[in-house]
């Protein structure tokens, strides 16, 4: 319960990034960009969360799953 | 004739003129199957977020090339066989993407074109203008 009230803070406007930030196209190697996106774990953020569009949410997805491909992301976070 | 993204990471413990020489031999493996390499980028050391055959740093390299088509296969058993190569992955572009990271390359090249032309001095705009045709 506690954890899910810090995250909803963590995202407060339910605005997509991406469109918000007129970003056509996300490169897997942007780090910076898709970093926010992950959770504590590695995890991907629901966009039910993130608060992002389901077109954005598709193209971030693939992105992500392409960064841990190539080291760029954990797949995974060992506490 | 196709175009492709390739990330490779290369072995962490190489220097300046080995790494040169890998990407001698990573253009000859490009060439070996009718392509050819748009553009390359050095991203550096970097650390891993996961261990790579026991390496937990690794030498990034960004390569834009073309590709004869159905001989991607053979292009990634060939980044296989090549020890220095700890990990990569070979992305398809469409023709669109290529445009885009072509253009994207463009304007940063104009870019500091406009900046060198500034601090240079402001008559010489022909320079600035020429600069991105070359790239």
């Amino acid at each position: 319960m506690k954890n899910q009230r810090k995250k909803r803070t963590l995202f407060t406007q339910k605005i997509c990034r991406f469109c918000s930030e007129k970003i056509e196209h996300i490169d897997f190697f942007d780090i910076k960009l898709l970093k926010p996106l992950i959770s504590e774990r590695g995890k991907i953020v629901p966009s039910r969360i993130s608060g992002n569009c389901a077109r954005h949410q598709r193209q971030m997805t693939e992105a992500i799953k392409r960064a841990r491909n190539i080291a760029l992301l954990p797949f995974s976070v060992e506490h | 004739m196709r175009n492709y993204h390739s990330v490779l990471i290369l072995k962490p413990d190489l220097d300046e003129d080995q790494v040169d020489q890998s990407v001698e031999k990573i253009t000859s493996i490009i060439n070996k199957f009718g392509g050819s390499i748009l553009k390359l980028d050095k991203w550096g050391k970097k650390r891993l977020a996961y261990r790579i055959k026991k390496n937990k740093f690794g030498y990034y390299l960004n390569v834009y090339h073309t590709c004869e088509q159905g001989r991607v296969l053979d292009l990634e058993k060939g980044y296989q066989l090549y020890e220095q190569i700890i990990k990569y992955l070979v992305i398809r572009l469409e023709e669109r993407d290529i445009v885009r990271v072509m253009d994207k390359d463009k304007e940063s090249a104009a870019e500091s074109a406009k900046d060198s032309a500034a601090e240079e001095n402001r008559s010489e705009e022909t320079v600035a203008a020429g600069e991105p045709d070359k790239s």
